[in-house]
Formats: C-alpha cells, sequence, structure tokens
C-alpha cells in the first residue's frame, strides 16, 4: 500500500472500528472489549509502517480526495506524528486493561458505548497529529475533547458528572479560543494549510497576528494543563476510570503541546512576530508549574489524585523545554512527551489495578499492598523512579536535556528549578513507595488481596518495561526527534 | 595504556545478579548467605583479577551504550577507581559475614540483604564510572538502596532518620546533576579518563560556581559541615549498616567523587588558580576540629563514632585541597585508612551491643576484661586514629603534613597535630575506660562475641596495622595511590 493511503486510513481505521462498537459488542457488549482490542491492534500496525517510512524518507503527505493544498486538506506525517505511535500502544494497553475494569463497575449497556467512545478519542488524538490544515486539527481537538468529557463521566456517579462538567466549561472556552484564532489566521492568509499560512504570514499585519498566537496559547494551555489553567484536571483525571486516566493524562493533555509545537512551526517559520517575551512567559509558567503540580501533590491522600498533580508537574518541564527554544531544551521537551506519556500510564494502570482489586484508594488505606500485589507495585516503583528522573530510566532523559537546553539558553536558572523541583517531586513518591513496602497495613485484610488479574498486569508489566528500556535506549528517540527539531528551530538561528 | 575489557562492567553486574537471587531465594536462610556472599565474593574476585594489569599501568575500560548521543555508561578502571574498588570490595565481604551474624533472629531479613547487596554493585560502579553521568546514576542509586537499610527498624525514629537522610543525598545528587549539565555545557565531554577537562578559558567566575555546586554534591556524603546532619541520624540504623554507610560505601562515594571532581574534572592546574579551593580546606579544617570537639562530648558509642568519621573524612577533603602530590597520595591513602579503622570500631560497638547490650560509653567500664580480643582490636584503631607511628592513621597524618609543607601552607600541619590530640581526648579513655576501670564487686569473665562478629573485627584490625607497618598490604598496594597520584600532576 502506499504510503498516502496509509495515513488516510490511520485515521478511518480506528473511526470505522468505532462507529462499528456498539453494532458488534450487541446488547451486552461482551465482544466490544475484544473487537476494540483488534481495532486497535491494526491501527498500531499502520503506525509503526508510517514510522518506518518517515524516518526512511522524512516528513510526507496524503491529499483527501486528491485535492492539493491550499484547497484540499492535507494530512502530513512528520516526526513529531510520530507520537501516533505511543497513541496507538496506550491506547492498545487501556483498552486490554479495561476488559475486567468495565466489567465489574460498568452497568451493562454502556460497555459498548465505553469502547465506541475511548476508540473515538483515540481517533481524536491520531488526527490531531497527522493533520496538516488547521481546522481540521481543531475537528479533531473537538472529537478527542467531546469524547474526553464523556469518558470521564462514564461511571455515571455524581462526583465524576461534576469533575466531567468542570472540564467541560474549561474545553469549551478554550476551544473557542482556538477556533477564534483559527478564524483570524484565515482571515490575515486566506488559507487553512498549516505550511500554506507559515509562509502567507510572513508579511502580515503584526498585531491579528500576535492576538492569534496569544488565544492559541492560552487555548492549548488550557488543554495542557498548564498552571494557572490546570484547575480541570486533578478531578477530572482522578474521578474518571484509570484506563482512561491513563489516556487523558498520558495523552490527552499531550495534544495542547502539540498543538502548541504546530504553532511553533507556523510561527517561527513565517519569522513575523519575535516569539522570545512569550517563551519566556511559557518558561516561568512551566517553572511555576512544576512546583506548585509537587506542592499540591504532596498534601494528596488519594493516591490518583496524587498522579493527576504529578501530571501539571511534568507539563511544566515539557512547557518549558519548549519556551526556552533551544535545540536541546525543545528535544527534550518533545522526547518527554512520548516518555511521561508511558510513564503515567504505567502509574495510573497501576493504581487501576490496586484499586480494582482493594477498592481503597487512599494512601493511608494502602499501607502494606507491596506484600501483596508485588509486580504491581514493583512496576508502579519502576514508574515512580522514573517520573522522578533517575537514569537510566525514561524520565532521567527530559531532565538532562531541558537542563542543558536551559544552560545553552544563558538561563541556568531554570536548570537549577527543575532539577530542585524534580526533588519535590520525589518527595511524594517516596511517600507511595513508603506506603506500600514500609509501614504497617490499617487493614489487615489488605494482605490477603490477590495479585491483579492477567488482562490488567501485562499492560501494567509492559509499559513499566518500556520505562527502562526507553531510558536505556534513549539516543533512539532522541536522533530520530533531532531533525525535525533542528528544522522547526532553523528559522530562530539563522 | 588502554584495554577494552569487560570486567569493569563484569563486576556491578555479577553482584547485581547475586543480589537478585536474594530477592528471589532468599527466604531460605542458607541461600540468602550463600547468594549475599557469592555478590561480594564475584566482585573481589573480579576485581582483584584485574590488579596486576592495573599495576603494569594497563587501564581496562568498557563502553556499555550511550543512552543519549555523546554520553552514555561507560567503565574504566584506572588507578585511583581499583583503589577504591578494592577497598570497598574487601571491607564488603568482611562487613557481610559481620551481618550474617549480627542480624540472626531480624525481621525482613530479605530485603536487608538484598540491599546490601545492591549497594555492592553500586558502590563499585561508583569506583568503574567512566563519565560524570555514570558515577551520577551509581551515586543516585547507591542513595536508594541504602533507603531500606536505614529505616530497617521501620519505627517512628528510624523513618524520621531515613527521611533527613534522603533529603540530605537527594539535595546533593540534584546538585551533582545540576554540576554535570554545567560541566557539560563547558567541556563538551563528562569523560573521567583525563586529569583534567576543564579549562580556564570558561571564566573563573563560572568555573567557581561549578565547583560550588559540585563539591556541595559530593560534600553531603562526604559530610562537610554544613552537611553533615544526616549522618548522626541514620546511626538508628542497624550496626552492619552503619558501618556500611560510614565506613565503605556512602561516605565514601562521596569523598571518592570530591577526588574525581578535584583530579579528573577540573585538574590541578585549574584548580590552583581558583581562590573557592582554599576557602574548602578551611572549611575542612572547621570539619576535622569541630567533629572531634562534638564527638568529646557523646556518651552514645556510635554517635562518637558518627562525628569522629565527620571529622575524618574532611581529612581527605583537606588532603585533596593541597593540591601538591603528597597531599594527593594522603587523601587518596586515607581512604583505605580510614575505611579500616572505622570499621573497627563499628564491628566493635555492634558486638558489644550484641553480646551485652550496652550502647553508652560509660557503661563499658571493665569490658576489657570481658571481651578481651574485641578490645584489643578497638584499641588498634584508636591508636591509629590517634595517628600512632605503626598504625594505619599515621601514614594519612605524615603525608598530609608533608603535603602542607609542600604548599607552603605549614600551619596545616599544625591542624594535624591538633586533631590527634583530639582523637586521643575522646578514644583513649575508653580504652582507659574499658581496661583499667573495672566495676566493683562484679565477677568478671570472658564472654567473647559470636565467632560471625569476632572475626571479621580481628581480620580489619589486622589491616589496620599492616596498613600502618608497611604500607604494602598484600591486595591493597600503597602503588595504586602512588599511580594515581602520578597521572593527575602528569609526573
Amino acid at each position: 500500500m502506499p504510503a498516502s493511503a496509509l495515513l488516510v486510513s490511520v485515521i478511518i481505521v480506528p473511526l470505522l472500528g468505532a462507529v462499528l462498537t456498539p453494532v458488534v459488542g450487541g446488547r451486552t457488549g461482551k465482544a466490544s472489549g475484544p473487537w476494540a482490542f483488534g481495532v486497535m491492534l491494526v491501527t498500531s500496525a499502520i503506525a509503526l509502517a508510517l514510522i518506518v517510512h518517515v524516518a526512511n524518507v522524512g516528513p510526507f503527505s496524503a491529499y483527501l480526495g486528491g485535492w492539493e493544498p491550499p484547497y484540499g486538506i492535507e494530512l502530513r506525517f512528520d516526526e513529531f506524528s510520530a507520537s501516533t505511535a505511543v497513541i496507538c500502544l496506550l491506547g492498545t494497553l487501556a483498552i486490554l486493561f479495561s476488559f475486567r475494569y468495565a466489567e465489574k463497575e460498568l452497568p451493562t449497556e454502556r460497555i459498548r458505548y465505553y469502547y465506541t467512545l475511548l476508540l473515538l478519542n483515540l481517533t481524536g488524538m491520531i488526527g490531531f497529529v497527522v493533520t496538516g490544515d488547521l481546522f481540521n486539527l481543531f475537528v479533531f481537538m473537538e472529537i478527542l475533547s467531546l469524547s474526553g468529557y464523556a469518558l470521564v463521566a462514564v461511571s455515571g456517579e455524581h462526583t465524576a458528572e461534576m469533575a466531567a462538567f468542570k472540564y467541560l466549561i474549561m474545553g469549551a472556552v478554550s476551544s473557542l479560543m482556538v477556533l477564534f484564532a483559527i478564524g483570524l489566521l484565515y482571515a490575515l492568509t486566506g488559507s487553512l494549510n498549516m505550511a500554506d499560512i507559515s509562509v502567507r504570514l510572513a508579511g502580515a499585519a503584526k498585531a491579528p497576528a500576535m492576538l492569534a498566537v496569544a488565544a492559541l496559547t492560552v487555548g492549548f494551555m488550557v488543554k495542557a494543563a498548564l498552571f494557572p489553567l490546570h484547575i480541570w484536571l486533578p478531578d477530572a483525571h482522578a474521578i474518571a476510570p484509570s484506563p482512561v486516566s491513563a489516556v487523558l493524562s498520558g495523552l490527552v493533555v499531550k495534544t495542547g503541546l502539540l498543538g502548541m509545537i504546530r504553532v511553533y512551526q507556523i510561527y517561527y517559520g513565517a519569522k513575523v512576530l519575535d516569539l522570545s517575551s512569550l517563551n519566556m512567559v511559557l518558561v516561568w509558567l512551566g517553572a511555576i508549574s512544576i512546583v506548585m503540580g509537587a506542592f499540591f501533590a504532596i498534601f494528596q491522600e488519594d493516591i490518583k489524585m496524587m498522579l493527576a498533580y504529578s501530571t501539571i508537574s511534568n507539563i511544566g518541564y515539557i512547557i518549558m523545554g519548549l519556551g526556552l527554544a533551544s535545540q536541546y531544551g525543545v528535544i527534550g521537551a518533545t522526547v518527554h512527551i512520548f516518555n511521561h506519556a508511558l510513564i503515567k500510564a504505567t502509574l495510573f494502570l497501576g493504581a487501576g489495578a490496586i484499586i480494582y482489586r482493594t477498592g481503597y484508594r487512599n494512601l493511608t488505606d494502602l499501607r502494606g499492598i507491596g506484600r501483596s500485589m508485588p509486580l504491581t507495585t514493583a512496576a508502579i516503583s519502576i514508574g515512580a523512579i522514573s517520573i522522578v528522573g533517575m537514569p537510566p530510566t525514561a524520565g532521567f532523559l527530559c531532565k538532562w536535556y531541558i537542563a542543558l537546553g536551559a544552560v545553552e539558553a544563558g538561563h541556568p536558572i531554570f536548570g537549577f528549578a527543575l532539577v530542585f523541583g524534580a526533588l519535590f517531586i520525589f518527595v511524594y513518591y517516596i511517600r507511595m513507595v513508603n506506603t506500600f513496602y514500609f509501614l504497617e497495613p490499617v487493614h489487615p485484610e489488605i494482605l490477603e488481596v490477590k495479585e491483579a488479574p492477567l488482562s490488567m498486569l501485562v499492560p501494567v508489566l509492559i509499559l513499566a518495561a518500556l520505562c527502562l528500556v526507553m531510558g536505556v535506549l534513549g539516543r533512539i528517540p532522541i536522533s530520530f526527534i533531532e531533525p525535525a527539531v533542528i528544522r522547526m528551530l532553523a528559522p530562530l538561528g539563522g | 595504556m588502554e584495554v577494552v575489557d569487560i570486567r569493569p562492567i563484569l563486576a556491578p553486574v555479577l553482584s547485581f545478579a547475586c543480589a537478585g537471587l536474594v530477592f528471589f531465594m532468599g527466604k531460605n536462610t542458607f541461600w540468602r548467605a550463600f547468594w549475599s556472599l557469592s555478590a561480594a565474593a564475584t566482585k573481589l574476585i573480579v576485581v582483584f583479577s584485574m590488579l596486576p594489569g592495573t599495576l603494569r599501568g594497563t587501564v581496562y575500560v568498557f563502553k556499555l551504550l550511550d543512552f543519549t548521543p555523546g554520553i552514555g555508561l561507560g567503565f574504566r578502571a584506572d588507578a585511583l577507581g581499583m583503589f577504591f574498588a578494592i577497598v570497598s570490595s574487601t571491607l564488603w565481604l568482611i562487613t557481610t559475614v559481620y551481618a550474617i551474624g549480627y542480624m540472626k533472629g531480624e525481621h525482613a531479613q530479605v530485603r536487608f540483604f538484598g540491599f546490601f547487596a545492591l549497594c555492592v554493585s553500586a558502590t563499585v560502579g561508583i569506583a568503574f564510572a567512566e563519565n560524570l553521568l555514570t558515577l551520577f546514576l551509581f551515586y543516585e542509586t547507591l542513595t536508594i538502596c541504602t533507603y531500606p537499610l536505614v529505616i530497617h527498624e521501620e519505627t517512628p525514629e528510624a523513618m524520621k532518620a531515613g527521611r533527613k537522610y534522603l533529603t540530605y543525598t537527594l539535595l546533593g545528587g540534584a546538585f551533582v546533576l545540576l554540576g554535570s549539565v554545567m560541566t557539560y555545557s563547558m567541556a563538551g565531554t563528562l569523560t573521567l579518563s583525563k586529569p583534567g577537562i576543564l579549562s580556564l578559558s570558561s571564566g573563573v567566575t563560572a568555573l567557581s560556581w561549578l565547583f560550588a555546586a559540585l563539591v556541595i554534591g559530593f560534600g553531603v556524603k562526604a559530610a562537610i559541615m554544613p552537611l553533615h546532619g544526616w549522618l548522626p541520624s541514620a546511626m538508628v540504623a542497624p550496626t552492619p549498616v552503619s558501618a556500611l554507610l560510614h565506613a565503605v560505601a556512602v561516605v565514601k562515594a562521596g569523598a571518592f567523587g570530591l577526588l574525581r571532581v578535584f583530579y579528573n574534572v577540573f585538574g590541578v592546574a585549574v584548580l590552583r588558580e581558583m581562590p573557592i579551593v582554599d576557602w574548602l580546606a578551611y572549611l575542612a579544617v572547621f570539619t576535622i576540629l569541630a567533629g572531634s570537639f562534638i564527638a568529646i562530648f557523646q556518651d552514645n558509642f556510635k554517635r562518637r563514632l558518627a562525628y569522629s568519621t565527620i571529622s575524618q573524612l574532611s581529612y581527605i577533603v583537606l588532603g585533596a585541597t593541597l593540591l601538591t602530590p603528597f597531599g594527593a597520595t594522603a587523601a587518596i591513602a586515607h581512604i583505605a585508612n580510614q575505611a579500616f579503622a572505622k570499621i573497627t570500631m563499628f564491628f566493635v560497638a555492634g558486638s558489644v551491643q550484641r553480646t551485652t547490650g550496652k550502647t553508652q560509653i560509660h557503661e563499658l567500664a571493665g569490658i576489657g576484661y570481658r571481651m578481651p580480643w574485641t578490645m584489643a582490636a578497638f584499641t588498634v584503631a584508636a591508636l591509629s586514629f590517634v595517628g600512632m607511628p605503626l598504625f594505619a592513621g599515621f601514614v594519612s597524618k605524615w603525608y598530609l603534613s608533608l603535603g602542607a609543607f609542600e604548599a607552603g601552607k605549614p600551619w596545616f600541619a599544625v591542624v594535624m597535630v591538633a586533631s590527634s590530640l583530639l582523637n586521643a581526648a575522646y578514644w583513649l579513655p575508653v580504652v582507659y575506660l574499658a581496661y583499667f576501670k573495672a566495676p566493683p564487686g562484679t565477677v568478671l569473665r570472658i564472654e567473647e562475641a559470636h565467632p560471625l562478629l569476632l572475626w571479621p573485627t580481628l581480620i580489619c584490625a589486622a589491616y589496620v596495622i599492616m596498613l600502618g607497618l608497611t604500607t604494602q598490604v598484600p591486595g591493597l598496594p600503597f602503588s595504586l595511590a602512588q599511580a594515581a597520584v602520578r597521572f593527575v600532576f602528569g609526573m
């Protein structure tokens, strides 16, 4: 199959899969889980083929209906789009993990819709990262956001509905901002194709261009939950079902960041504005996010709440790296987009397995769980070490590169903030590990709990292993993304 | 001459594998002991097999992989690294034997011996690290693996000490990471295979900041005042762990890291131009004297040992800051000299506690009659600290004083004398108490420690005498230290 056909099918396959899920699943929804799993396996295979292709020949495009841009919709697969692989991997594992979860927690009639929403959400993200058209980007963003709101509320509990509502309000405002900016850019340039906009923007008026970039930044930062726009995140991520939390925290917030990268690609190329003051604001907000996220996490009793706040810190890392706009910094940030997805999914799915078995979610109640669920807790511990950034785990790379980027950009103080922010994060992960292994159980029955079922354990262990592998083989993602970052930053240097 | 050889990595990896087996088969007492000893012994054998080559001037290197382009895991067994590896692996074998005797009947032994063995691999990884990043990796691993040992008792007091320990050491680790980042951006490399990778062209101010970051980072574990706070609190750990923390692994990892910073990151030529080094020397002098003063007033045996450790470690720092060959010789040799003497004392403290239940110094009256061999070993170690000729401590003090004169700073030799007096003031009364003050009315009979506790103590005491007598102990060549010094000073 030619590469362009593959590129189209990477969106069409999960989309069709999602639409067909309620039909295949039937009234009991029994078949819908395996069906979704199969769909994601096929999608993963396509994504893998695409990545091999992009590594060999560089970025390539597909034109929908044969209409060339700027008239038709362009799908463009570049190195940043390779996050499709992470989306597929995490999606597949989250669906596998959901088998037992859905059976136990969801009303039977909702099971098939749960998988439909999950597939739609993944489709939205895949579309978001592979599209080359700005309006198309917005459409996919809405697909993933709307399915995201519904997924948070899927359990039907009152608190879940409240959290979903809060998420919906914030999300809707941010979508509005993005749409507004897209309208501005269309008015300025008469085009919706991103590469085309970048070319035409060069001679555009400064003020509307500035307004557009501001609206886009704020819109995407809400999606990415950067401090102080993070308030929707902890509730939504903690209350959602664990596999959904993994997808939301690992992937959905990242779409905000990938959106930001697209904005940079447009504006750096156009050279219409000097973004350095915006970047400085982002670096500061990133630094504050790191510290505030860690600070709030320390006081959480609920294990998933803690993980949710930790996401805010990690988004801070990534934003800081992007804002530094130095080669090391941006490489570190983009690689951490991938790595954090793996790490956070390990943690959320691990926590989910523990909650599934014990019914407890407070740290105090979970004391001693390390003795009865040794494999799950070992995986969580690897995730914890990884997110703190110990070498040679996946989390270390980002810390190293972003700190180098800070020194490279002439702001070593942010390297300082980053390294010491990480210590803050260590504090609450140590608390978690202490709870698992070193403290006497409050509930004696916790020692009688069985290890997680296989369909939950396997995804968690695969992800934990990847946390280590991606650290040891860190040079592979880095040398993969490097050309894209150099291309993106080239207009700045020249 | 550099030779690619798998042994520098084999040493940590083999003991790592054995540690894994302790976790898997540790429920059974025999297998736990077997794999713990195997971890220590295999490491010892691998390290010693490299010794003849190192003495001939061969450097074994093994580059494992790059985990980021340009920087990766690399292992390199040079003279300085070999010296530290030999000291730590010799002591580790002895300590493991002691720990098996000491920990009988304790809870959570699988965890204890598992992490104990993990520390083995981390320490040798530090010794053989080819670059700062690898060093940092094992430095942090050591921190994490010692934490379960520090909180072994799981009492609130132990948990508190564990928290304090982690706070200090992780902060230190963060500084090391920060320093590594700055080094990489200044020098473009992190290798530790050269006598200095930085140059004065980076500017003395920037270099001083970097120096401060790295010294704070490694100084936490080397317990330079005011970064020493974790060390006395960590005394709640079981005695073999204290021995391990204080004599072999943790503090020495800090001291060794400092030596690497001095000799392989900055290089002597660059440091001579930096006034900040003198300030570190003054801090070291302060630590030597203040540590001893505080030690005098400690009645708890292990706390007195802790402050003595703090004081002794700064000998290494002071020796390094002199930036002369004799000073460097003293700094490197003191790693071994302090280690053997201090571990002897810890073994004694542990044996006394296990045999008689006594933990305070004032309770030790007449203990020399009950435990003559143990207290003989203690006396040897005490005399070494005082700096009597024929004992290991003398060698360090001699070279350190020579170095002070060589550097044109004779007042540091005066500090050595003062420190000797202070050491005498807090160790000799214990000897006096043990032998000359039998409590009246009690029948004294010999009641020695268990052989598994006694023999390691005696072997370490024997090492202290050997190191002092000849400096050429079989298997622990002084010439390694000299070779390292020749490399550093380009002689």
